[in-house]
């Protein structure tokens, strides 16, 4: 038996602790002072220079792009519970990922899943050493690229292989050709700052003691600093500073009837110092349990039809749940199963705005755009930001629907069916395979209201479809952050899987209001169904509260951006900020509560003090 | 985020994860067992985690007395652990961390002893572990610990009458063998002791250097593809209390370097050497001229390996040298020889009907002992004082003069095995199975290793075969226990030797598997070295890996049978290694020195 274990190259998923893309800054730097004695870009340079030269295995094609990117790590993650503290880690680690590319621009061996069967010596990603040392660097990089190269050849003769059988091949080509981008910026070297994170990780959580009926609840500060190192053989050399910093808490409870009941805080920041004092996170946790007790002691929430209003931040965490999946343009990979396309089909994966620009998509008022360079909304920081995106193309600003007209989607280097380059929308977490993806999307629309002129309507609508209450939604689910135990998870998850791809979506702060006084009273157990991309096109009101919804968003292979999995946390999710105002529908299912209660505890929970 | 403490229960597929005693042990023979057991450090006072648990068993007890149906037996044990571990590659550190954690497990058990929610029905898994454990708060606050206590013991009371409804219901559909007729649970007298709470103070720094300095040297060869050091501390503090009045607190440090070198041979093979070091006083560290003798000792075998020969399938006279011979036990015998097999229907159960037969030549005697913490200067990885039921380590005696008498024993009694003898063993967050510990091989027809060679070459001519084969190391190995396989055992040589009859020099081959199956096997072993050698390793199986060690004599076999080796045909890098490129020589770095770059 070999050991996985000590192999660092093979370490990399194990150790996802981490990040990926976030805020970057500034322009490139006018100095090349810092690059001369950084060693890491010397070995990457050095090495890259000679398997250009000589890399190659006759009669086979040298490959025609070699890629180099590499990660480094400075993080703490620190966790607690109900004042005690549960963990508190600092670490650095070093991670490279190597793509080799054989064929052209227009078929290469990427694109294509199914018929890899290099065996492989040691992995083409992995775990490098943290020294910054240039000869052991050279030796992973070397190892790394020879597998790259021999794994590339394999693909593109099993691609090949595969297409004889198409009778009409792709024309889209499998990869954008950019501009070289040059940019090495100052490294960036972590600073926690003077703050007592372990302390203030106690302190807030300590306030959750007067709970007895949370049954359990952990909080985590996750902070990051990462320089991101990019290199390829068309010239691009990229170093550029990511950072990000944030406070998840997980509520847990148990209706007395049986029913699992979760709530969540979170706070995100671009820096450690921007995260909020615990003071305030004392308040917010705090209030995030007052409302879970609320859920807990509310009724079990009947079937219903009819106007629903979604107030931020509720808006905003729908808006991003039912676009994520859409806004891409990237052609699907080719499969030789047809196994891949029904699954992207079952868990709602699939962009249904492909091959739809210039067509009609949502309300005529409303415009779409996502700017990776706008920093903040009114003051509000937003998380989503960069300079240069994780394929080394410079961060554009996209205007993609206007006045309700499909007009661009997001892109990747990876062509689709209606455009074919990058507008450097490549993400990806940690070192995996960027995706064109949203960063901070803004919701825009020509006809808002004020919020008492759109509860005003939503009212009406109530009285004119004869309902005495209607509902309103404040808050949806991240199962990922609010559920801590992965067996609660995986259980949760398997329950409402199934609806996925016909628009379920998961509340968790959800009201009836009485249209008589206005009086809201918390429901438990709802679902909401068929909120997909058509509903998006029926928005009955839109209001003028806008406010930024800033999440980690998921990029779970398969499941990226899908209708259940469109949230991750901090140590597996990418920044992103979605701004949006509160949204009226007029028609939406919601489903009652359903499933298997589970016997609530025998014992109460031993006294805290 | 969320941890990574589901694992699956595999097949019955047990496999060694190598360590190899580097130090060949000298001096005459002698009776490990002579080695005084270490005794038991002083008591010291009751820790607040022992007493908060107390207060939440007996709550729990009370309050769930008068359930339906109501738990027969609750235990909670804490695992804490204080681990510091510097990683290196190629020259430079790949990681260097000091972590600190605590789980806590929770069993509930409902039925009786003689039945109960664990029970196996048929082939059937039991289901009864509703949660694999939780973090525990590392601060000593009661009140939260007991918060997740009560939340656990919850947890499992529910998986465990749930399973139980099952047991009851499959029981009546489903025969049942005799050996599954055993209770479920033994009864154990408790056990009550407090020792002082171990740590470690580590300065990392200096072994960060030392990493760089032995990932550094493997780069001097240029048949070193890749290299990996490890060092690693590891303090762990273990806290049980049941039911039944145990009442446990007690500790244990240990250090650990590993070396790995990765390398390939021109048709592909990929060739692997490790080597590794267990201590448990920092006094006892071994210095950097005797880890870079080890590791120039390995560079020359990967040398010699990558180009050495393949060697064809057969069956020849063969020796195992001490520590290979080792490993062999541990697998052919030592897996088969732990008692929970015996019962399961599902198992190959080799020697569930076989005590009080000749299973071995009479020369041979086999106990495990993990009260044992030294072979004379050498540390033994099984070494323990409780098991992780709480069952005080006992020495067994498994085979006498070639003769079964017993298993290795976890509190699930078999039938005339009704007590554990405290070999319930499982890695943090899974369920005790039977395991071993230190299994030591004992001789009394013992030759000298120069003899025991002699004896080899003369077996070959005998047999009129071609050539004997001397194995000096193993990677470990795996076998297959369970019935929907068959019972064989295969073990990978990293070290294979072809020695010939005529006087030829030895040579060196590579891509051989020794498979055996093992009640033919332990028959063919015609005679014994002299000098015992220890082999310290991690061992998997369904409780997951835990440390053991394994000791025996080099023994020569009548007949071994190899086998081709599943290999890689990836080809070797295109390009030579950048430090050994004739064309162009490493460019020299400039600027910064090569290592502290940024801190």
């Amino acid at each position: 038996m070999t050991r996985p274990r000590s192999l660092p190259l093979a370490s990399i998923a194990a150790f996802a602790v981490l990040l990926a893309a976030a805020v970057a800054i500034g322009r490139p730097a006018p100095s090349s002072a810092a690059e001369d004695k950084d060693q890491t870009l010397h070995a990457m340079r050095d090495e890259m220079a000679r398997s250009r030269a000589r890399l190659v295995l006759p009669p086979q094609p040298a490959p025609y792009y070699l890629e180099y990117r590499l990660l480094d790590i400075e993080q703490k993650t620190v966790s607690a519970s109900f004042g005690d503290l549960l963990s508190s880690a600092t670490s650095r680690s070093r991670f490279m990922d190597v793509n080799a590319r054989v064929g052209d621009y227009q078929l290469d061996n990427t694109n294509f899943i199914g018929g890899n069967d290099f065996q492989g010596f040691i992995g083409s990603t992995g775990g490098v050493g943290i020294d910054g040392d240039y000869n052991s660097l050279r030796q992973d990089l070397w190892l790394a690229t020879d597998q790259a190269y021999k794994e590339a050849l394999n693909q593109l003769s099993s691609k090949r292989a595969f297409l004889l059988n198409l009778t009409r091949p792709p024309e889209i080509p499998d990869f954008s050709r950019e501009q070289p981008v040059k940019d090495v910026e100052p490294k960036l070297a972590a600073d926690w700052g003077s703050r007592n994170w372990e302390q203030e990780a106690r302190d807030a959580s300590s306030v959750l003691r007067q709970f007895p009926e949370l049954y359990g609840t952990r909080i985590i500060y996750h902070m990051a600093v990462m320089n991101y190192y990019l290199m390829s053989t068309e010239g691009t050399e990229v170093r550029v500073p990511r950072e990000v910093a944030a406070i998840e808490a997980s509520l847990e409870t148990q209706s007395d009837d049986g029913y699992p009941l979760h709530n969540y805080y979170t706070a995100y920041a671009n820096t450690p110092a921007g995260l909020p004092p615990s003071s305030l996170v004392r308040e917010g946790i705090e209030k995030a349990a007052r409302n879970l007790m609320a859920v807990r002691n509310g009724p079990a929430a009947p079937d219903y039809t009819g106007p629903v209003l979604f107030e931020p931040p509720a808006a905003g965490a729908l808006v991003a749940q039912i676009l994520a999946p859409s806004v891409g343009g990237s052609r699907p990979p080719l499969a030789s199963g047809q196994g891949f396309e029904q699954f992207l089909e079952r868990v709602g994966g699939r962009s249904e705005w492909t091959g739809r620009v210039g067509s009609r998509v949502l309300p005529l008022s409303v415009s779409l755009v996502d700017d990776p360079l706008s920093k903040d909304y009114q003051g509000a920081p937003l998380i989503g930001g960069y300079a240069v995106d994780d394929e080394g193309v410079h961060a554009q600003r996209v205007s993609m629907v206007e006045n309700g007209t499909l007009k661009q989607l997001l892109m990747s280097r990876r062509p689709g069916s209606d455009f074919d380059n990058s507008n450097g929308h490549g993400r990806g977490f940690y070192l995996s395979d960027p995706r064109a993806t949203m960063s901070n999307l803004f919701f825009e629309a020509s006809d808002t209201k004020s919020p008492e002129a759109l509860r005003k309507q939503f009212f009406d609508l109530c009285r004119q479809d004869g309902h005495p209450w209607c509902i309103v939604v404040k808050k949806m689910d991240n199962p990922a952050v609010a559920i801590s135990r992965q067996e609660d998870f995986s259980e949760y998850i398997g329950a409402v899987a199934g609806g996925a791809a016909s628009g379920d979506r998961l509340p968790l702060l959800l009201y009836r209001v009485y249209v008589a006084d206005g009086r809201e009273e918390p429901l438990r157990g709802a679902m909401l169904r068929g909120m997909t991309l058509r509903s998006m096109r029926a928005i009955a009101g839109i209001g003028n509260d806008f406010a930024p919804f800033n999440y980690m968003q998921s990029q779970q292979f398969g499941f990226a951006s899908t209708a259940l999995s469109a949230f991750g946390g901090v140590q597996g999710g990418l920044p992103t900020s979605v701004v949006a105002p509160s949204l009226l529908f007029e028609d939406v299912d919601v489903r009652g509560a359903r499933g298997e209660p589970r016997r609530a505890p025998l014992l109460p929970p031993p006294p805290m003090n | 985020m969320k941890s990574s403490t589901v694992r699956t229960h595999p097949l019955p597929i047990l496999f060694l994860v190598l360590a190899v005693a580097m130090i060949p042990l000298c001096g005459t023979a002698g009776t490990p067992g002579d080695t005084p057991a270490v005794d038991k450090p002083k008591s010291a006072p009751k820790s607040i985690v022992i007493q908060a648990m107390e207060q939440e068993l007996d709550r729990s007890t009370t309050g769930l007395a008068k359930a339906t149906p109501p738990p027969y037996f609750i235990s909670y044990r804490l695992t804490e652990q204080q681990r510091a571990e510097v990683q290196g590659s190629n020259g430079a550190l790949l990681g260097s961390e000091e972590t600190h954690t605590r789980w806590l497990q929770t069993t509930v058990r409902v039925g009786s002893y003689d039945l109960d929610d664990t029970h196996r029905v048929g082939g059937a898994d039991s289901g009864s572990q509703a949660s694999f454990g939780a973090t525990a708060p590392l601060d000593d606050d009661p009140a939260v610990l007991r918060r997740l206590l009560w939340q656990e013991t919850d947890r499992q009371y529910r998986g465990a009458t749930e399973a139980m409804l099952r047991i009851e219901t499959g029981k009546d559909v489903k025969v049942e063998s005799t050996e599954a007729q055993a209770p479920d649970f033994s009864r154990e007298s408790p056990h009550v002791y407090y020792g002082p709470h171990v740590s470690f103070q580590l300065d990392r720094r200096p072994w960060e250097d030392k990493v760089r300095l032995y990932t550094n040297f493997f780069r001097s060869s240029a048949a070193v593809l890749n290299s990996i050091v490890s060092m690693s501390a590891q303090a762990q503090n273990n806290y049980m209390v049941t039911s039944e009045g145990t009442r446990l607190q007690f500790g244990q440090v240990r250090y650990r370097i590993e070396l790995f070198i990765q390398g390939k041979a021109a048709d592909g093979m990929d060739i692997n050497r490790y080597a590794n070091f267990d201590w448990v006083e920092p006094s006892e560290q071994p210095d950097d001229k005797t880890v870079l003798q080890t590791a120039g000792q390995i560079v020359k075998e990967m040398e010699a390996l990558v180009k050495a020969p393949l060697v064809e399938p057969t069956a020849v006279p063969t020796m195992l040298t001490g520590r290979a011979a080792a490993v062999y036990f541990h697998e052919i015998f030592g897996h088969r020889a732990e008692g929970h097999r015996q019962k399961d229907v599902r198992e190959g159960q080799t020697f569930a009907k076989k005590v009080g037969e000749e299973i071995l030549p009479p020369f041979l005697s086999i106990y495990d002992d993990p009260t044992q913490a030294r072979l004379r200067n050498q540390e033994l990885l099984g070494h323990y004082l409780y098991d992780d039921e709480g069952v005080p380590a006992e020495h067994v005696d498994l085979v006498d003069h070639g003769v079964l008498k017993n298993f290795e024993m976890s509190r699930s009694p078999l039938i005339g095995f009704p007590h554990s003898n405290g070999h319930g063993r499982a890695q943090t967050g899974l369920v005790p199975v039977s395991r071993q510990g230190n299994l030591v091989v004992q001789s009394s027809k013992q030759v000298s290793n120069a003899e025991l060679r002699k004896m080899l070459i003369e077996e070959v001519k005998k047999q009129g075969k071609p050539f004997g084969l001397v194995i000096d190391d193993i990677a470990g190995g795996f076998t297959f226990t369970g019935r929907g396989q068959p019972q064989v055992l295969q073990v990978t040589p990293l070290v294979v030797y072809q020695v010939y009859a005529d006087g030829r020099p030895d040579l060196l081959v590579r891509g051989v598997d020794v498979i055996a199956t093992p009640l033919a096997s332990l028959k063919k072993i015609v005679a014994t070295g002299d000098t015992q050698e220890v082999f310290n390793g991690y061992c998997g199986a369904e409780s997951g890996s835990v440390p053991v060690a394994a000791v025996a004599p080099a023994m020569l076999m009548s007949e071994m049978e190899v086998q081709k080796k599943e290999t890689s045909t990836d080809r070797p890098p295109i390009l030579p290694p950048p430090a050994h490129d004739p064309q162009a020589p490493p460019e020299k770095p400039t600027g910064d020195k090569p290592t502290g770059e940024i801190r």
